[in-house]
């Protein structure tokens, strides 16, 4: 049901008090459309949904709520009581969850009462439970509408004209500072860069990911440092995110200098405005038969197209790189996509993950954290309420585990073991930051390095060989 | 007593009415003049306030943005929104008039129009409440100064809240979405501006309402719990719910002057935070305590029968004959034989009036329920906010409303307290999600009184003035919270308000039912 063309009911007249006159008046007064107030069988049913959020509480606290209103307006005692979500109840997860399941039965009464009481409870600036029911309900909503790929546009297209470099630079930064979630991977696919170039004098690193460089600045130290000879370094950042576009320049210059103060020889280059990461050449990268290559992937791959994502490997492999680091996120809303229950399952146990670690990483009135919870707002909203079929670059956010990354990989690539010096490295960087965070190592079939956020595995990084 | 119904009731105000007049007058209050009391109880009550009709808003906006228009120096900012409409225009009314007549809107610093309901027709001054650095920024009519880059951030995006009001008040269910998108992802709850953090609730509570409106409910969910804690947090750290207490237990006590036998009924008891101050003077008066019954109503059986222990401990200590009865249930919904009245007992009805949630039910049934009762003191504390009228209505006089109160809060509190953001999440942005919401305040489609002292007025209560000692008290109270610069209490017309720099925000009074005399 479209929203422009949303048929509101007719006020009951039933519900309205006698009085005639102006009782409209609340309401819209052409009588074009009125509300309801929910006719007597539903409200049995209403009652029934609102003593399900009740229960719920129930189980989690002690007492018992008495709901005791017998007037119009239905009202439930609900105690969620704002508390930190890290002793939520998780209410927000059992009615999304229920939602996602009438949606694909179609039970039009019972996706109306728990968008109803999802809508009611949440809230983008509450606490977690409060913040999932809000965003997770919002792209319900654009589900129902049909209107996911018109709010999708609309989302970004807000997001980049309110984005500048000096606030993408704090955010990222400041999120640097509160959690590993981000630096684990550059920690990770530095080391193996350095350990696979190692003697190399030409370097040419294609950095295919959205970090606004930050991963760059201890790898050039590390040159800098070296015993030998300080090598030449060409950096060639493919952007794919449009909100990251416009500011590259700021980020080439800032590169510059640093290389410049860090003694390292260094070309800085960006490429962006692709329409398929598979169309890069070497050419178009500016590849030179004498540079050793490493491909870096930080979180791009997820925004390519699920059926490019082949011949994007392929294409790496064209490059003839000594090294390919990826890092991705730990979530499968591939594999699941014409699933749409098991997918939202599979977004609702991630998202929870992430906005409890926010929660937890950063302070309670952090604008950092709000634009954080925002984009993963929109991601939501591309991955549950769009059609696969329109992504077109850098739009998808169809993530996969690193065993699924892992697979296609080996169609042209093996992998390469982290050293034990590599993961010392990561070790001691975990140790800057609030506890809950552990590095957990692959079990046999498994490649790669997990971050794992209270013993939950959330970002994988991996290293691969021609 | 009320027995003989409303013609009694008739005859006796006639008879006070003329010596009332000598005692104020009542237009320049600004109640109305009443002459005729109709002879039923009316659930609506007549506006006082212009309820805008079609034609008088499309007039009200033009009147406005002609006069921005002829102020605001040519340079147009933000994005022009009439381009980028897409109306479907089954939801658009006929003449379009609000896209591209409100492209350049911005408002005023006064908005001198009777449409707001103006307590005492009180000037409104909409743009200067609306964050520090906005600095009178719309003074002057805007003579081309240069607006620094966060006042134009702010007033833009009041603007577009603006804009998405006047969608929403016409249907156009699609636009407003579109616009909210917008807005919610703009601002910022934590933003240093007032007034941003004002848009970003006002957006989020009309996203709420887009959605109840599409899916045809109006029914509110309340997190009881939530909510109270955010009141106590609130009452740490602002004056206005003190206030309430401190004033309406003077009237109280000088109510239950020598009185043996007092019963007192809280209609929204919450946590009983106003009590154990009246218990106290009540325990140390020279003629020993009153025997205490209190009826405590609430939302909740759970809550309110918690409260009760409470009270009951505190009168304990004190040495009070004390007794609680726990009602469930809304006021406006009990038969008088719930209240159990007793005889030669001293009924003082209290009523601190907020927007989080219907505390009473059906307003008219409350009043009859009042009349039926006849208090010898009814102590009401009123938010200087209409919940009546039209989507429209509520939402400019809400805006105001909280911008101010937000103001008074940034203005004593830094942006990342989490105290504050605790109060204007689950409070202040309870409100407003109700004020806005669909059904209007009530949730269910109930047309609430626009101004419940002008109803007590013309339906056999008298109002008993505020008294001296009661302005004792409200000055004590704004001693105790800096910055006191900020708050203003005005005392007149029998009542005592306080609000924040120039706008009143809550009024404290005390009626007397004729029948108790």
């Amino acid at each position: 049901m479209k929203l422009s063309s949303a048929k509101v009911p007719k006020e009951s007249k039933a519900a309205s008090p006698s009085h005639g006159g102006h009782n409209q008046n609340s309401f819209h007064s052409k009588g074009r459309s009125g509300h309801t107030i929910l006719p007597l069988q539903p409200v049995d049913e209403l009652e029934q949904w609102s003593s399900v959020a009740v229960d719920m509480h129930n189980n989690n606290n002690h007492h018992q709520p008495q709901n005791s209103h017998t007037s119009t307006s239905r009202s439930s005692d609900y105690s969620a009581g704002g508390e930190p979500c890290a002793t939520g109840n998780k209410w927000a997860s059992r009615l999304l969850r229920e939602c996602a399941r009438a949606i694909s039965d179609k039970d039009s009464s019972k996706i109306h009462h728990l968008l109803w009481m999802l809508n009611e409870l949440a809230s983008p600036y509450g606490d977690c439970d409060q913040k999932l029911a809000s965003y997770f309900l919002q792209a319900l909503f654009c589900k129902a509408t049909e209107s996911g790929q018109r709010c999708f546009k609309t989302l970004t297209s807000v997001a980049e004209k309110g984005n500048s470099f000096d606030s993408a630079r704090k955010l990222i930064l400041k999120f640097q500072e509160v959690s590993p979630w981000t630096t684990f991977g550059h920690v990770a696919a530095n080391g193996a860069i350095l350990e696979a170039l190692d003697g190399e004098t030409k370097l040419h690193i294609i950095d295919i990911s959205n970090t606004l460089c930050t991963q760059w600045p201890t790898l050039l130290e590390a040159l800098a440092t070296r015993n030998d000879e300080t090598p030449h370094l060409k950096l060639t950042v493919v952007v794919t995110a449009n909100i990251i576009r416009s500011v590259m320049k700021e980020i080439s210059q800032r590169m510059e200098r640093f290389a410049r103060l860090m003694g390292v020889p260094f070309e800085f280059n960006v490429i962006s405005g692709l329409n398929h990461l598979g169309e890069l050449t070497k050419e178009a990268l500016g590849v030179l038969e004498d540079e050793a290559i490493a491909v870096n992937c930080i979180g791009a791959l997820k925004r390519v197209a699920v059926e490019e994502r082949g011949a994007v490997i392929q294409m790496f492999q064209s490059l003839g790189p000594k090294v390919v680091t990826v890092v991705e996120e730990e979530a499968d809303f591939s594999s699941t996509r014409y699933d749409f229950v098991r997918c939202f399952e599979e977004c609702l146990r991630f998202y929870t993950l992430y906005f409890e670690m926010l929660e937890e990483s950063f302070a309670p009135t952090s604008n950092e954290k709000l634009m954080l919870e925002r984009e993963c707002s929109r991601s939501i909203v591309r991955v549950l309420a769009c059609d696969n079929d329109q992504d077109s670059e850098g739009e998808c956010e169809r993530r996969e585990r690193g065993s699924q990354w892992s697979d296609r990989f080996k169609e042209a690539f093996s992998p390469v073991g982290f050293s034990d010096d590599v993961v010392d490295d990561v070790e001691a960087l975990l140790k800057r930051y609030k506890a809950g965070w552990t590095l957990a190592q692959p079990h046999q079939d498994e490649t790669g390095l997990y971050l794992t956020w209270k013993e939950e595995p959330v970002v994988w990084a991996s290293a691969w060989k021609p | 007593m009320m027995k003989g119904g409303f013609e009694v009731v008739h005859a006796t105000l006639d008879m006070i009415q003329p010596h009332h007049e000598a005692i104020w007058d009542f237009a320049s209050v600004g109640f109305p003049t009443t002459s005729t009391v109709s002879s039923i109880p009316r659930q609506i009550v007549e506006n006082r306030c212009i309820n805008l009709e079609r034609n008088e808003l499309s007039e009200w906006v033009e009147q406005v943005t002609k006069q921005l228009i002829d102020d605001l120096p040519a340079a147009e900012t933000g994005t022009d929104y009439s381009s980028s409409m897409q109306a479907d225009t089954s939801m658009v009314c006929e003449d379009n008039f609000a896209p591209s007549v409100l492209g350049d809107f911005r408002p005023r610093k006064t908005v001198r129009t009777s449409f707001l309901d103006g307590s005492c027709g009180e000037e409104l001054q909409w743009g200067n409440e609306l964050g520090d650095q906005t600095n009178n920024v719309c003074e002057n009519g805007g003579n081309g100064r240069a607006l620094s880059r966060l006042d134009e951030q702010g007033l833009s995006l009041i603007t577009l809240l603006l804009e998405c009001s006047v969608a929403i008040s016409v249907d156009n269910l699609g636009e407003a979405h579109r616009m909210l998108l917008e807005l919610t992802q703009i601002a910022s709850p934590y933003a240093l501006s007032c007034a941003e953090r004002v848009v970003a609730y006002f957006a989020k509570a009309m996203s709420s309402r887009v959605i109840n409106s599409w899916l045809g409910i109006c029914s509110p969910l309340i997190n009881y719990k939530s909510v109270h804690c955010a009141f106590q947090a609130f009452n740490n750290v602002s004056p206005f719910i003190k206030f309430a207490h401190f004033t309406s237990n003077q009237a109280i006590l000088e109510a239950f002057h020598r009185r043996d036998r007092v019963h007192i009924i809280d209609l929204d008891i919450m946590q009983g935070l106003q009590w154990p101050a009246l218990f106290h003077i009540l325990a140390t008066r020279i003629e020993g305590p009153p025997h205490v019954r209190m009826t405590g109503m609430g939302s909740s059986m759970e809550l309110v029968v918690e409260t009760g222990k409470q009270l009951s401990n505190f009168a304990k200590r004190l040495g009070i004959s004390f007794e609680f009865h726990p009602i469930a249930t809304k006021f406006g919904e009990i038969d008088i034989t719930i209240v159990q009245v007793r005889r030669g007992e001293t009924l003082a009805i209290h009523w601190l009036q907020h927007s989080l949630y219907d505390a009473t039910g059906p307003d008219w049934k409350t009043l009859r329920l009042f009349e039926q009762l006849a208090p010898r003191v009814i102590t009401l504390v009123e938010q200087d906010l209409s919940h009546g009228g039209s989507f429209l209505d509520r939402f400019v006089g809400s805006l105001h409303y909280y911008s101010t109160m937000f103001d008074s809060l940034g203005a004593y509190l830094p942006a990342d307290d989490p105290s504050r953001h605790r109060i204007e999440h689950c409070l202040l942005y309870s409100e407003i999600n109700n004020i806005l919401g669909i059904g209007g305040p009530a949730r269910s489609g109930e047309d609430k009184f626009k101004h419940w002292r002008s109803e007590l007025a013309r339906n056999c209560f008298v109002q008993v003035p505020m008294s001296s000692n009661s302005m004792a008290q409200a000055q004590l109270i704004l001693n105790m919270f800096p910055p006191a610069h900020g708050y203003s209490l005005v005392q007149g017309d029998g009542t005592l308000r306080l609000g924040w720099k120039d706008t009143s925000l809550f009024t404290a009074s005390a009626w007397t039912s004729h029948a108790s005399r």
